[in-house]
């Protein structure tokens, strides 16, 4: 047991170390909220006046030394105050929270989808090594997971949305729609959802083809596998039992993996669909270097990541009696 | 039982065959132990897989196996699951991932039981809890995954493991590699009791003697996929009749504890179509280069795969007699002496100094002529000196170097003598052969060195002339008459050293005299004991130092504090 405190005890030290670095990061990028704040997206067009600006700078405390902005920040920080975004003019934390949702289905459902599978067509591969099957899916699968995704999502949106209209080009819902029912809604939301879903499932698919695909043939070739082989047991069982359970070893760090970059994996894709998630709100945020926002959403990707990486270790630990 | 027939295994990886098991023959009884002792790489483990049908897909199998009249290679994989385990199972080779590594001791002992046996889940797991203790371990353990074991637990386990279905044949697979001596011995003593008391069949792959020789009763020698040697244990352990075996035999440390070990050469040259042994053989012959030997029996129980039917026997000699009359008193020096030397050993012949040691050595070299008695080599009679007066014959090499070599020769005239007497090839080429055989006694060769006169040098230096002078001939077999007794110690342990390294890579056969035992213990195969002119004693040089069965031999052993 001791040793999950000292787990939890290294989390801790790590986070601290990220909102750290996290406070830092902003404030030593190029630019000025203010700047932009008195702009219309790239058109220069100054509305505010020096003394106004020094005045908006003392009114959030941007004007004080970084140390003692430091310890405020860490003030509010513990109390769970991400603070107030200045573009947005809202409440960081409940800008974020609006937004979580839509990342995170997007990138669980992908997740479903290409894992479901990549993983079957993987093991196949793997067990049909050198055969047809195994060469056709191989070539196809690294084409696939080398394009970027954003360049799969434009052709999706190039003919399946614009070319042929069969999906809406953007957003995750129809604006202004008065919905008959709660059905309707969900109706509308998938119908959004299809195609960025879609894209970055292709991406996963690949990674999860030649992840399982690599660590299948690793354990085919273990000695415990012809040991299986010897005692005559139903092909199945050497399968399942013998093989999967430990090929399924990288592909569980993998899943994890996949899940804490949630947040912050679908930027590109979220912005090639022009879908109301995280990665678009970042986007946006460092756009106009609003930075209580961009603090804001780093500190949430973070902890996502170092959250998944102990279940990860978790779940592995169940797997895997050899780890302690 | 089971029959193997003309097997043959290729490896085809990377448009590369390998052979790695070729044309392999044998007959396992019920209840019989069958030893297989092979370098590595000699295809020992390919033959236990293909026996048990799980040889990777890129393993090309040909020959039939069967088990009771079933050709199991004609069965399908279905159909050979039914046999696997429950009639044939196997121990293989202890490592860290032969057991899955995610399963429980419990599991993969059980689920060879529930796959074949009818039984409950409450009785297979009374079933596993009593195989483990049959193997003689806690019943806790079956909680245990296998990296919470010990090396020498886990190799129990996977005895259990095998054990499961109560098999009617085991292969076991270097079931000691890789664990400490007291670990050995346990899992040694307990693979014995468990055949004891089942009485399966065993096929026992190893590289390991003392493996072999305590758990097996017949074995076969393998190399490079072949069975280049095959009979009952004892026998062969004894009386290799194959070089390959011998050399095995010279290199095991369990066997030869006393001994010097020497390896068998590596290969300079590639084995053709012929005998797959031909680049390391002793005893080669040039048909052996494209003529492979077929394994033939040359006794009873005794098949040997060789071109020349085993290790030639290169000098006999029997009913040697030799009386001097010394003042009218008659003095036996030699009474009925028999002595046998095969290609590619080393003989010690032991007594004190005046058991006739000498005068038999001379005899055999032909500088004395006996009352009676009959010398052969390689099969043909022979009388006088005609055996040292010929390339391939037989040398001497004498005690005393400072009597034995003409003082005022240069070291080229003295090491060319004997070609300069027989007029053998033109002087260029009788000098290239002297520096040759003076490079290999590790001597100068320089213009320098070659004409300096023999007076000049030292004991040890003359004596390794006299060697460079006896090996211009290349004798197949050379006599060695107490050639270190002059030399202090540590030229003597360096002559000695590069003799036997001469022996082992020229291989030829060598008569060595002496009275000193602890010597002979080093470095002698065979050993003949004289007494009073006769031979007293003699065998195999482990058996007779240990277990010395005349009162004589006994009383020396002792007195050297050699028991």
């Amino acid at each position: 047991m001791s040793m999950v405190y000292r787990k939890i005890l290294k989390l801790l030290m790590t986070f601290f170390v990220i909102i750290t670095l996290n406070f830092c990061l902003p404030r030593l990028m190029p630019g000025d909220p203010f700047y932009f704040l008195s702009s219309e997206q790239g058109e220069i067009t100054i509305s505010y006046s020096d003394e106004e600006i020094q005045r908006q700078r003392a009114y959030y405390g941007l004007d004080k030394p970084i140390m003692v902005q430091y310890g405020g920040y860490l003030k509010s920080m513990a109390k769970g105050d991400l603070g107030y975004s200045i573009y947005f003019n809202n409440d960081v934390w409940t800008i974020i929270k609006n937004r979580i949702p839509w990342s995170i289905s997007l990138v669980f459902l992908s997740m479903i989808i290409g894992g479901f599978f990549g993983i079957i067509l993987g093991c196949l591969s793997a067990w049909q090594r050198n055969g047809l099957l195994d060469k056709i899916l191989y070539s196809t699968m690294v084409f696939v997971s080398e394009i970027p995704p954003f360049l799969i999502g434009i052709l999706f949106l190039f003919y399946l949305a614009a070319h042929w209209g069969l999906f809406p080009l953007s957003g995750g819902m129809t604006p202004f729609a008065d919905y008959a029912s709660w059905t309707d809604r969900i109706f509308d939301i998938a119908y959004h959802g299809i195609l960025p879903v879609i894209t970055l499932g292709v991406v996963q698919m690949g990674d999860f083809f030649l992840i399982s695909r690599s660590s299948m043939i690793a354990v085919m070739n273990k000695d415990y596998m012809t040991t299986a082989r010897a005692k005559g047991i139903t092909t199945g069982r050497i399968l399942l039992r013998h093989a999967l359970t430990n090929a399924a070893l990288p592909i569980i760090t993998r899943i994890f993996n996949g899940l804490g970059q949630a947040v912050g994996g679908t930027v590109l894709v979220e912005n090639v669909f022009n879908y109301p998630g995280l990665g678009l709100l970042m986007r946006q945020a460092v756009l106009v270097r609003d930075y209580p926002l961009i603090q804001g959403i780093f500190l949430t990707i973070t902890l996502f990541v170092l959250i998944m990486n102990f279940m990860a270790d978790i779940v592995y630990k169940k797997f895997d009696p050899r780890i302690v | 039982m089971l029959t193997v027939e003309n097997l043959s295994v290729t490896y085809y990886q990377h448009n590369l065959k390998v052979h790695a098991v070729k044309e392999i023959s044998f007959v396992l009884e019920p209840g019989q132990t069958l030893g297989i002792i092979g370098e590595s790489g000699s295809g020992k483990t390919t033959l236990g897989l293909a026996i048990m049908g799980i040889l990777n897909p890129n393993a090309k199998v040909n020959g039939k196996i069967s088990y009771n009249g079933v050709n199991l290679r004609e069965l399908s994989s279905k159909q050979l699951n039914k046999y696997r385990w429950k009639h044939i199972a196997m121990v293989f080779q202890n490592g860290l991932e032969t057991l899955n590594p995610l399963l429980t001791v419990k599991e993969q002992i059980m689920e060879c039981v529930t796959r074949h046996l009818d039984l409950s889940i409450k009785e297979a797991n009374k079933r596993v809890i009593h195989l483990l203790e049959q193997v003689g371990l806690e019943p806790f353990v079956s909680d245990y995954f296998p990296h919470q074991l010990s090396g020498g637990m886990r190799q129990k386990v996977l005895i259990a493991m095998a054990l499961a279905c109560e098999p009617k044949i085991l292969i076991v697979d270097e079931p000691t590699s890789s664990l400490d001596a007291i670990s050995k011995a346990e899992i040694v003593r307990l693979l014995a009791k468990v055949q004891r008391e089942k009485r399966f069949s065993m096929i026992v792959i190893s590289h390991d003697f003392s493996v072999i020789s305590s758990l097996t009763s017949k074995m076969c020698v393998m190399y490079r996929g072949s069975i280049l040697e095959e009979g009952l244990t004892r026998d062969i352990l004894n009386n290799p009749m194959h070089t390959y075996t011998r050399g095995l035999i010279n290199s095991s440390p369990s066997i030869n504890p006393f001994q010097d070990l020497w390896g068998i050469p590596a290969a300079n040259s590639k084995a053709g179509d012929g005998c797959p042994f031909y680049p390391r053989c002793s005893q080669r012959l040039d048909v052996c280069k494209d003529k492979k030997p077929k394994l033939e029996y040359v006794s009873l129980e005794r098949r040997v795969a060789c071109n020349q039917g085993g290790i030639v026997t290169l000098l006999e000699a029997s009913g040697i007699y030799k009386t001097f009359i010394f003042k009218g008193r008659s003095i036996v020096a030699c009474n009925n002496c028999h002595i046998t030397v095969r290609a590619g050993e080393i003989v010690a012949l032991i007594g004190q100094s005046g058991s006739g040691k000498t005068t038999l050595a001379s005899i055999l070299s032909g500088y004395l002529k006996p009352d009676k008695g009959i010398i052969k080599f390689l099969g043909q009679k022979v009388s006088s000196h005609e055996l040292t007066c010929r390339p391939k014959g037989l040398q001497m090499i004498f005690q005393d170097p400072f009597s034995s070599i003409n003082e005022g020769f240069t070291v080229l005239q003295a090491v060319t003598e004997p070609l300069d007497i027989l007029k053998l090839y033109s002087p260029q080429e009788r000098k290239e052969k002297a520096k040759k055989a003076l490079f290999a006694v590790e001597l100068p060769v320089d213009e320098n060195f070659l004409q300096r006169r023999c007076f000049t040098l030292s004991g040890g230096q003359r004596q390794r002339v006299s060697i460079a002078r006896s090996l211009i001939l290349e004798p197949r077999l050379l006599i060695a008459d107490e050639i270190s007794s002059m030399l202090d110690p540590s030229t003597q342990a360096n002559i000695l050293r590069l003799l036997k390294g001469l022996q082992n890579s020229f291989g030829f056969a060598m008569i060595y005299i002496t009275h000193d035992l602890n010597l002979a213990r080093k470095i002698a195969d065979k050993l003949y004991i004289m007494h009073q002119g006769e031979i007293i004693e003699q065998g195999p040089a482990g058996e007779v130092f240990k277990n010395p069965s005349s009162e004589y031999a006994k009383q020396l052993i002792n007195s050297a504090d050699l028991l």
